[in-house]
């Protein structure tokens, strides 16, 4: 399969259609779930069905090392490219790796503003054409209000897509319902997903889609092996 | 005998250039042989005492600059091992940070944290290195030791404590106030100016107590006992707090910080107490070995006397005493007159002499133990070799060395700078294997070749410096290389018959990439098509044209070549026909088959103020580096990238200029990958260009 096949067969072009469009430029979305159940995996994933389709991401996250992240990235690639039986594998990847540029932070308390000033420099003195970012491992239980504030308009004065994870811990969130720790911000955020371990299956649930209605199930789930988005069999 | 592993230090100082790192390692010299000096004159009418101070260390200026001196202070054996002076990242400077296992970061009260304190900083960190801080120069005018721990806090990241406060400054600066045991400490014991402890100065006593809170806050992190008995307001044990220090200067996590004056020997003797409470023993640090026999997996070594010997040579001198080798030995005892192996040269050696380096003189002794720093005498070795006993097959080191990646001419000023250059390259290629030399067959120049142009540039610098030999140097060329695209069939006759004996040979096949090895051959030749003697006559004409790529002239790599056809004539074909054949065909095939130039890229890594981070994006932007990742810590960030080689001469100009000094950068050969086309066609002009000037 060729990387344009490839990215229009993507499962994630079912979140696009039931998003209305997807998330667009100057927005902000969260994907939501408990501790260690695979936001990473599913924000790696959006990230890179991104990469396929030409667009430049920067990758923001909070852990000790780069290397643990680019990992991700070369696992999540090698399943999709094994998956669909990928031509060209290695010159796909290489072309990917240059339009994505991971900026770590692994100070204790850095600021928000600190981080958005780094992301700015990287996308003024190199990365002109970024599309899209993605923060993984930001703690949403903090003056998310403020911060949120200032994120919604850097998004719009970057013209960029912002992707966040957030991870809540001892609550039981219910069907449709989005989890407590994003509410005080959820003015800024156009869409919201939840991460959930029903049973065998980690169901993935559409919760806040712009100012849209949710209608229907998104039928993705996070397939448990591949680690990918995929479709609920 | 050798010595008990809990009693031995081994500690490096690193500094700023002018904080007095060499007027504290005097003094440190001078105050641990003092204390072996009285016992031994004990008695004898106070010879040591009418010594001139300043004459002693005269006396062992030459030994400071030995790469490891022996000192003893109290009980404790510590090895002060000499951090070499450059602070590039060169292998000599990472080996010296190996055999570490403390340090003391001196700095100066007035100037304070400088660049060059960030740097060896940075080089400490990478190498998890435990170490405690000795604000120096607090007689000076401007002395501020406050402001300094403050600096070591938001510019170095460190959780800087102070365990002293200063009594006077300036030119009051008279003795400290431990904040442990809460006593004052002169230096004015006697003539040699021993310590005094008295009781804290009245007028010090309310800023004394705020600090002790301060230090114990900070301290109760690494302790839960002392944490409780704070809570509780109760009487804290001396012992409690000095282990909570350990714990948390050994786990990285503090560094507690010392005042004091080197040069008006002040503050020296309780900076030592520290480095034996403190700083730690060899055992404390876990070491690792790579496994050979096991694709190099990491092993632990494990310091103990019982165990078979592991030791690397970190060091060569050429001093007053012949060649000597320092080692570090990291597991065993090695013995006078017993045998080891040189993973490196394969060889086997006997130690003969057996040395240990102290301030003022040299010591045989006949056996070193684990964790301990020695010197051997007369052994045919490089640095980094690693010496174990016949049967193990451990390194310290990569056996990896990568290929150098850039060359530059080299040529003497004059005569006398001829001799000195042969003697310092003979040296350098011994002291570090990805720095080559040899002369070029076709312009007769020395070429020197190297990991980058940094790595070169220390070099040249060091010749100078140490050999006295002044070179001048010709512009550094990339080591690029040649490789093919695509599979291509040849099928190539050679025939001459130009009277005497002719020559024939036909030879066919295909030529492919090859991603396994640089080079392989195959013959499938069945039915006698080519005579089995002359088969190897065709691998070595395929090989001769390796060297030597039509596209730019440099070596070709990642070939396969299949010989599966061809012909030859009972008398004109003969081993010279078939590799004449070999060549051509080789040629001939090599330019159908797509060829096209790799560059080396390098790994590069820089490091400076989150502030410079924008230049630093667009520095590397600019030379088609794809940047990796970034990683932000408070103020400092590191940015990570791959760049070509030939887009980083002039670099470290660059970054300077536009970071105001204040950011640095490393690199490391990374991979080889195909040029762009545009950048291509350059360089093969240029490549024709020479030629046709020949």
């Amino acid at each position: 399969m060729v990387k344009a096949e490839l990215t229009k067969k993507s499962p994630l072009r079912i979140l696009e259609k039931a998003t209305h469009g997807g998330l667009g430029k100057g927005n902000i979305a969260v994907i939501a779930s408990k501790r260690g159940i695979g936001k990473t995996a599913c924000l790696v994933h959006i990230a890179t069905d991104k990469l396929m389709r030409d667009k430049h991401v920067i990758h923001v996250s909070y852990s000790s090392r780069t290397d643990h992240i680019i990992n991700w990235y070369e696992d999540i690639f090698k399943e999709i490219s094994l998956k669909r039986e990928l031509e060209d594998a290695m010159e796909v990847h290489d072309e990917l790796i240059k339009n994505r540029v991971i900026m770590n932070f692994n100070q204790d308390g850095v600021s928000m503003d600190q981080v958005l000033n780094s992301v700015k420099a990287m996308i003024e003195n190199g990365q002109k054409s970024t599309d899209a970012i993605v923060i993984d491992g930001y703690d949403f239980s903090k003056d998310c209000t403020d911060n949120m504030t200032r994120v919604k308009k850097f998004a719009k004065e970057l013209n960029l897509e912002i992707w966040f994870t957030d991870s809540y811990e001892g609550e039981v969130v219910s069907e449709g319902d989005i989890p407590s720790n994003l509410k005080c911000c959820e003015e800024f955020l156009s869409i919201i997903m939840v991460l959930k371990n029903d049973g065998e299956v980690m169901n993935l649930n559409l919760v806040k889609d712009h100012d849209n209605k949710i209608s229907e199930d998104l039928s993705l789930i996070l397939d448990s092996k591949t680690l990918l988005i995929a479709r609920k069999s | 005998m050798a010595k008990d592993i809990a009693t031995m230090r081994n500690i490096g100082i690193s500094a700023h250039i002018d904080s007095g790192k060499t007027t504290l390692t005097e003094r440190i010299l001078f105050f641990c042989n003092r204390i072996h000096a009285i016992h031994e004159v004990r008695g004898k009418d106070g010879v040591g005492a009418t010594m001139d101070s300043m004459e002693l260390e005269k006396e062992r200026g030459i030994t400071i600059a030995s790469a490891a001196t022996n000192v003893q202070w109290g009980n404790i054996d510590i090895n002060i091992i000499d951090t070499p002076g450059h602070v590039d990242f060169t292998i000599e400077v990472e080996r010296a940070l190996r055999v570490l296992d403390g340090a003391i970061l001196v700095l100066c009260s007035v100037a304070g944290v400088q660049s060059q304190s960030i740097t060896v900083d940075r080089q400490l960190k990478r190498y998890n290195v435990p170490r405690v801080a000795f604000i120096n120069k607090c007689d000076r005018t401007g002395a501020n030791p406050y402001r300094v721990a403050e600096q070591l806090r938001e510019k170095l990241n460190l959780n800087s404590v102070m365990m002293q406060v200063p009594i006077g400054l300036e030119e009051k600066h008279i003795g400290v106030v431990d904040l442990i045991t809460m006593k004052a400490i002169y230096f004015d014991a006697n003539d040699d100016h021993g310590v005094r402890y008295d009781s804290i100065p009245s007028e010090l006593e309310s800023e004394v107590a705020e600090k002790r809170e301060i230090m114990l806050d900070a301290l109760s992190m690494f302790n839960e006992e002392l944490m409780e008995l704070m809570m509780e307001e109760q009487e804290i044990p001396e012992q409690l707090i000095h282990d909570a220090v350990r714990k948390g200067t050994l786990d990285l996590e503090l560094c507690p910080v010392f005042v004091g004056s080197a040069y008006k020997n002040k503050g020296v003797q309780p900076l030592l107490d520290a480095v034996e409470a403190y700083l730690p023993c060899p055992t404390d640090i876990e070491n690792k070995a790579l496994d050979l026999d096991n694709n190099e997996e990491e092993v632990i070594l494990e310091s103990v006397n019982d165990k078979p010997p592991v030791a690397l040579a970190f060091k060569l001198e050429d001093g007053q005493y012949g060649q000597l080798t320092y080692i570090r030995v990291y597991q065993g005892l090695v013995k006078k007159g017993s045998e080891l192996y040189n993973i490196r040269s394969k060889k086997k050696f006997k130690v003969g002499r057996l040395v240990r380096m102290h301030s003022n003189n040299m010591e045989d002794i006949t056996e070193a133990g684990s964790g301990d720093i020695v010197a051997l005498f007369g052994i045919e070795c490089a640095s980094g070799d690693t010496f174990v006993q016949n049967g193990l097959n451990l390194s310290m080191t990569s056996m990896y060395v990568p290929e150098p990646v850039i060359s530059l001419s080299i040529e003497p000023k004059d005569k006398s700078s001829s001799d000195k250059m042969a003697k310092a390259l003979n040296r350098f290629t011994k002291e570090d294997p990805t720095f080559r030399t040899y002369v070029d067959d076709e312009s007769n120049q020395t070429i020197v070749q190297g990991m980058g142009e940094l790595h070169l540039e220390v070099y040249i610098e060091r010749m100078k410096r140490e050999y006295d030999a002044e070179v001048m140097t010709g512009a550094p060329q990339v080591a690029y290389r040649e490789a093919i695209s695509q599979k291509v069939d040849f099928n190539y006759t050679h025939k001459k018959q130009t009277g005497g004996s002719g020559q024939y040979a036909r030879i066919a096949g295909f030529m492919e990439p090859n991603e396994e090895s640089d080079y392989e051959f195959v013959s499938q030749i069945k039915g006698g098509a080519i005579p089995t003697e002359y088969i190897p006559s065709c691998d070595k004409g395929f090989q001769a044209a390796l060297g030597k790529g039509s596209l730019v002239g440099h070596p070709i790599v990642g070939i396969k070549m299949t010989i599966n056809d061809g012909q030859y004539h009972a008398v004109d074909s003969s081993d010279q026909a078939f590799q004449t054949a070999g060549r051509a065909a080789f040629r001939e095939a090599y330019m159908k088959a797509k060829p096209i130039i790799l560059e080396p890229i390098m790994r590069v890594s820089v490091e400076g103020p989150t502030e410079f981070q924008g230049n630093i994006f667009g520095s590397i932007n600019q030379r088609r580096g794809i940047i990796i990742g970034s990683t932000d810590e408070g103020n400092n960030c590191t940015v990570e990238a791959d760049v070509p080689l030939s887009e980083m001469f002039g670099y470290s100009t660059v970054l300077r200029s536009s970071t105001q000094g204040k950011a640095e950068f490393t690199m490391e050969f990374a991979k080889y990958s195909k040029v762009p086309t545009s950048i291509s066609e350059e360089l093969i002009k240029e490549f024709e260009e020479k030629n046709k000037k020949k």
